[in-house]
């Protein structure tokens, strides 16, 4: 006698995508993600790698800051991801509101861009302070842009407890897009917040928008620009990381849910 | 040197380190965890299903072999 029953069947069918991960075809189209994904990490690794060995012992020492210099190629690339996960963030937040384009894949890639974005927010913060100690004489002060960073860190930590917040998933899907809209309204003012109000962090480096000057040539040029790639093929790669595991945990939940219903069914047969 | 520059590079290489790895390991536990969630137990595969040689653990000795036959026969 065959013990399965139907709903439990049911079940076993739709996860079948999962339960057959392990039996995947070798030119399946998830190995070749796989693979995709592990050669970017690979790629960033390799960047960061050639990054920090560039920063470190290869380029010269700045004639005002000396030494401290070689922070700048860690530092700045870690603000500038921060902007860009935000910026994912907020654009997948839209998407998800608007009733064309709404799905939840967009609200998976808000939650993992803003996850994401908060750790380079930290480091953003964590650098900047261990820079300023040696070059202002403190660890922190209450200038703009650190306060209003600072206030970006919090506001977004408020937007990952908000997604946590249990109830329906629709519902949280639109409370959290909600938070990210509004959380987004404080990262121009951050970066342009060194323009507004007089502050002790200096104007951009590359660019300046008041002069319209470079400050960095050469060998220090390129190992900055070299960073942003670097840094940026991290972040693509902690991104898709991160998403991925955020479907998978509601396909979890969406089969242990499956199977203890299957189960009650069972029960009640 | 400066110490401010090595704490500076290591923090924000090796908190990104611990992340990435944090986040590929509870990736693959959340697979295993699906995987062994929705995958069919011996009973609920078909005869000819290959998974249900796969799903055997160990060697298949002849007393498994004749308790597989058994339960085929009872399901005739």
């Amino acid at each position: 006698m065959t013990v399965t029953s139907a709903p439990l069947k049911e079940q076993h069918g739709r996860a079948a995508d999962v339960a057959s991960s392990a039996r995947l075809p070798p030119g399946s189209a998830r190995t070749r993600r796989d693979r995709l994904v592990a050669a970017l990490g690979l790629f960033a690794l390799i960047g960061v790698v050639i990054d920090v060995w560039l920063g470190l012992w290869v380029t010269p020492p700045d004639q005002t800051l000396g030494n401290l210099v070689r922070l700048l190629y860690i530092h700045p690339a870690l603000a500038w991801v921060m902007y860009i996960a935000y910026g994912i963030a907020f654009l997948s937040s839209i998407l998800y509101l608007w009733p064309r384009t709404r799905s939840p894949r967009f609200d998976h890639l808000a939650g993992a861009a803003a996850e994401v974005g908060v750790v380079f927010t930290g480091l953003t913060l964590v650098t900047g302070s261990i820079w300023g100690r040696p070059t202002w004489g403190t660890w922190w002060t209450w200038d703009p842009l650190l306060t209003t960073t600072a206030l970006l860190f919090v506001l977004y930590l408020g937007y990952l407890a908000v997604r946590r917040i249990p109830g329906d998933p629709a519902t949280r899907a639109r409370r959290s897009a909600v938070a990210a809209l509004i959380a987004f309204i404080d990262v121009p003012v951050v970066y342009f917040s060194v323009l507004w109000w007089r502050s002790l962090h200096q104007l951009p480096t590359v660019d300046d928008p008041v002069t319209g000057k470079t400050y960095v040539h050469g060998s220090m040029a390129w190992t900055l620009l070299l960073s942003f790639v670097s840094f940026s093929l991290v972040f693509l790669w902690l991104l898709v990381h991160r998403y991925r595991l955020s479907l998978l945990a509601e396909k979890e939940s969406d089969e242990l849910l499956a199977i203890a219903m299957a189960e009650r069914r069972g029960e009640v047969a | 040197m400066s110490a401010y520059i090595d704490a500076g590079y290591v923090v924000a290489l090796g908190t990104l380190a611990v992340y990435g790895s944090t986040l590929v390991a509870r990736e693959r536990a959340a697979r295993r965890r699906i995987e062994a969630a929705t995958k069919p137990t011996g009973e609920e595969l078909a005869d000819d299903d290959p998974s249900r040689v796969e799903a055997a653990p160990g060697p298949i000795t002849d007393a498994m072999t004749h308790e597989s036959g058994a339960r085929s026969e009872t399901r005739r």
